[in-house]
């Protein structure tokens, strides 16, 4: 089914097919450079689930550990051939979606085949996941000297008492280790079915051609993926409102933010992630009265940035930075937050505020990684990303208002700094 | 594909006129030499003409404006080109079609510029102080958060070492001692020359015709009574002798940097045979470094190979347990001396070409890679195109890799020692 969006200049190729798997192809004509993304909606956060009929429970980190050895085919060096095509291939995942991808301008049909054909073939040797645990360590060990992936991982851990994300999402060095080709292979079976896929391509290419490459490569037979168990019953309030670290940076890294109602599913969670990102921009966007007066007072510089984030059973309204006086950032945006949570934003700075957001959007399209990837994560919250301008529209300063009153009160609030560690070493 | 006009003498604009993209991208850049003496002054510059104008006087004012133009953005741009450091503003703004009825954008986008670049926010005649010294600092700032990237502060302390004799050792936005010896007085007069001396690169890829983009941007420099200055070409690296640099870090890994050179720069006929060693040594995942020393031995996450071909120097990093400093060391030039003996499969030169190939082809399918591309071509004085360069790497064979290698020497080397806090 072709689906034209004239506000967009988009028109989209969606299909579902025999199997499950959606597949969406965005037409590029006059392109060079051809994308495919095929997106797993299954991340760190999913580690209960129910399978057979029986409850189970992974390790943490076991997403992206299944991430890392994806990329292995019996007698086959997946990145070889897709590096002999003169593709780029790669991968990530989030807490709630795992996505592989690939870039290419020739051999589109054959990069398709093989992207298709590593992601949906299990293939775990022994000696191959021992290796990969020396090469997660190294990885667990990097992010631990990123100041910026720290301070959010202490912020989750400080802001939910039962969710996952509370967990990183390359687990630990002892969880990792819980990790065996077994596991692999049950995760596999139970998140890598088609129906739980989803495979969206951007370029100038067939998309006869693409569903029937689908179908040859992951059959037509439509296993049911697992369960996802989501019994986290969250508490409104943040287990904590400050929480503390210290490590070799040269001024001090913050991140704040509000816990927000889980956002759901379908358009009513999209008009709410739309809802927040507006409030994101009338609470501390760069044309906010804040945002001068933190800059102006040297509270904030050019790092200082923020926004509405989902992830399955979170959301937040947060916002980063350095700055020599977190805590005078976090009390001055608590306060502006309750401000705009009575008061309704006029109506002139509001649709100025709707204008800049869509105009934003229209230029992340010419991006096909983030359009192939928005439409695949939007998808798994049951929504066409492309609908947006509609979504946009419908908004009042009234949904602006009562969104910030619902969450702008200090027990929703949490602060996680890293101080400098002041010891020089020689 | 690219239309070059000559606006003004030191005044040119370059245009890619394409339709097929929803958003326009426009940079204007004002070439200054690399050097001590003015890199913080023009790093901090663009970032103090961003804080007010006359008409926006504020950072508030100029971001309303923005929102206006359907969420435009500028951004301060430094950039470094060999020897030359390109300062100035990069924006990006929706094309007109997706505008309301009536409405233009780039038009008015021009405008806005005009008045942010000849037109600030002064006081008593000279640029506003307080937006020079809150910038200063903002600066001094960056410049002490590159210690919290401790991947790229090793890299930052490597240069450094290489580069004592050369542009290339200077921090790209200065070093510390310069940004703190910035004042309002020095900005403002710096500014000036800045407008009246520099040869001015402009770059427009959009759907505005090149007739019609150059009418618009004439004006801003028309009867400015400017008297450009030109800039000499490049020099190649210039070598005082290399050294090895270590220090301990609050950390959990260790982080080496190994730095290179080699005669061979982006004006060589050996430029392309240079790449192709580049990616089938440690560019991408198929790398003998990536291969061997992650996969194969387990010793990284992180590892992989660049190359400046500017001044011809070559980087690998890489994140490592601290105890194993030395056998990653020794690996990393254990691959390079595979490529020295002519250890290179078919399989691995053909997976490199084609990974450049294919980045050469995509250069015109976004605004950004688009002016990326041609600016930095423009500026440091390549006379190549796409297609030019892309029929050079295709005809490199095996031979002029193992020459290639065999022409890179090891200068300096850094390690940051990871100690737990």
């Amino acid at each position: 089914m072709i689906r034209q969006y004239p506000a967009l200049d988009e028109r989209v190729a969606w299909e579902k097919l025999e199997n499950g798997l959606t597949v969406a192809v965005l037409p590029r004509p006059g392109f060079s450079a051809k994308m495919a993304y095929l997106v797993a909606d299954y991340g760190a956060v999913h580690t209960e689930f129910r399978l057979d009929g029986k409850r189970r429970t992974a390790p943490a980190g076991v997403a992206h550990f299944l991430e890392h050895k994806m990329f292995e085919l019996p007698q086959l060096d997946v990145t070889a051939q897709f590096a002999a095509m003169g593709a780029s291939v790669n991968a990530f995942t989030s807490y709630d979606l795992t996505a592989y991808y690939f870039s290419c301008t020739e051999h589109f049909d054959d990069c398709l085949h093989l992207l298709l054909k590593f992601v949906g073939t299990p293939y775990f040797p022994d000696e191959s996941v021992a290796r990969e645990l020396g090469i997660i360590d190294q990885e667990i060990g990097m992010n631990e000297d990123d100041p910026g992936s720290r301070v959010f991982e202490n912020l989750m851990r400080g802001m939910y008492a039962k969710h996952p994300i509370r967990t990183p999402i390359l687990g630990s060095r002892e969880s990792i280790r819980e990790i065996t080709p077994q596991v692999l292979q049950l995760c596999h079976r139970a998140f890598y079915t088609p129906q739980n896929l989803m495979l969206c391509v951007a370029g100038d290419v067939d998309a006869q051609r693409v569903c029937d490459a689908a179908r040859d490569v992951l059959g037509t037979d439509a296993p049911a993926a697992a369960e996802k168990l989501r019994d986290w019953q969250e508490p409104a309030e943040c287990v904590q409102n400050q929480i503390c670290d210290r490590m070799e940076v040269s001024m001090p890294v913050f991140q704040m933010a509000f816990k927000c109602e889980p956002p759901g599913f379908g358009e009513a969670a999209i008009r709410q992630e739309a809802v927040g990102d507006l409030a994101a921009e009338a609470l501390f966007g760069e044309s906010s009265p804040l945002y001068l007066r933190l800059y102006e007072d040297g509270l904030i510089d050019g790092s200082f940035g923020g926004g509405f984030e989902t992830v399955d059973g979170c959301a937040i309204l947060t916002c980063a930075g350095n700055s020599r006086d977190p805590q005078a950032v976090r009390d001055a945006v608590l306060a502006q937050s309750e401000l705009l949570g009575r008061q309704m934003l006029p109506r002139e700075a509001f649709e100025r505020m709707k204008r800049s957001a869509f105009g934003r959007r229209i230029r992340d399209l010419d991006s096909f990684d983030s359009t192939c990837f928005r439409l695949c994560a939007y998808h798994f919250s049951k929504f066409d990303y492309f609908d947006f301008p509609a979504v946009y529209g419908s908004i009042q300063p009234s949904d602006i208002r009562s969104f910030l009153h619902g969450i702008a009160v200090p027990q929703r609030c949490c602060l996680s700094v890293i101080h400098p560690i002041k010891e020089e070493l020689s | 594909m690219v239309e070059t006009v000559e606006l003004l003498p030191g005044v040119v604009l370059r245009c890619c006129p394409v339709e097929r993209f929803k958003q326009g991208c426009l940079s204007i850049q004002f070439l200054r030499p690399m050097c001590r003496q003015e890199a913080a002054l023009n790093a901090v510059l663009p970032a103090v003409l961003l804080r007010g104008s006359e008409r926006h006087p504020d950072l508030r004012a100029i971001t309303l404006r923005l929102d206006e133009l359907y969420g435009a953005s500028v951004h301060a741009l430094v950039r470094r080109v060999g020897d030359v450091q390109a300062v100035g503003f990069l924006c990006g703004m929706i094309e007109d079609r997706f505008a309301l009825p009536g409405e233009r954008v780039l038009e008015p986008m021009v405008e806005f510029l005009e008045e942010l670049l000849f037109a600030p926010r002064l006081e008593g005649g000279m640029l506003c102080p307080a937006y020079v010294q809150s910038e200063q600092e903002n600066l001094i700032a960056e410049i002490d958060a590159q210690r919290n990237d401790k991947r790229a502060y090793s890299v930052e302390l490597l240069l450094e070492r290489m580069g004592r004799a050369d542009s290339f050792g200077i921090p790209r936005t200065g070093d510390r001692m310069s940004a703190q010896a910035i004042t309002p007085e020095s900005c403002d007069a710096h500014y000036r020359r800045v407008l009246r001396e520099s040869p001015v690169e402009i770059f427009y890829v959009g759907s505005n015709p090149p007739q019609e983009t150059a009418r618009l941007l004439r004006k801003l420099f028309a009867g400015r009574g400017r008297d450009h200055k030109s800039l000499p070409a490049t020099t190649p690296f210039h070598d005082v002798g290399g050294g090895d640099v270590e220090q301990c870090v609050h950390a959990a890994q260790g982080n080496l940097a190994m730095g290179f050179v080699t005669p061979i720069t982006n004006r060589d006929p050996r430029f392309a045979a240079m790449q192709v060693l580049n990616t089938l040594y440690g560019g991408g995942m198929t790398s003998k470094l990536f291969s061997q020393v992650r996969e194969r031995l387990s010793l990284c996450y992180g590892i992989g190979s660049s190359y400046y071909g500017s001044k011809g120097v070559g980087l690998v990093t890489a994140g490592i347990d601290n105890a194993q400093r030395e056998r990653v060391q020794s690996e990393i030039l254990a691959q390079l001396d595979a490529c020295r003996r002519g250890e290179i499969t078919d399989e691995e030169l053909r997976c490199a070409k084609a990974s450049l190939l294919s980045g050469y082809r995509a250069v015109f399918d976004s605004p950004g890679s688009v002016e990326s591309y041609c600016a930095t071509a423009a500026i440091g004085g390549i006379d190549a195109s796409v297609e030019a360069r892309m029929a050079q790497v295709a005809a490199v064979d095996a031979s002029q890799v193992v020459a290639a290698a065999q022409a890179l020497r090891l200068h300096s080397t850094c390690f940051l020692k990871g100690v737990e806090s």
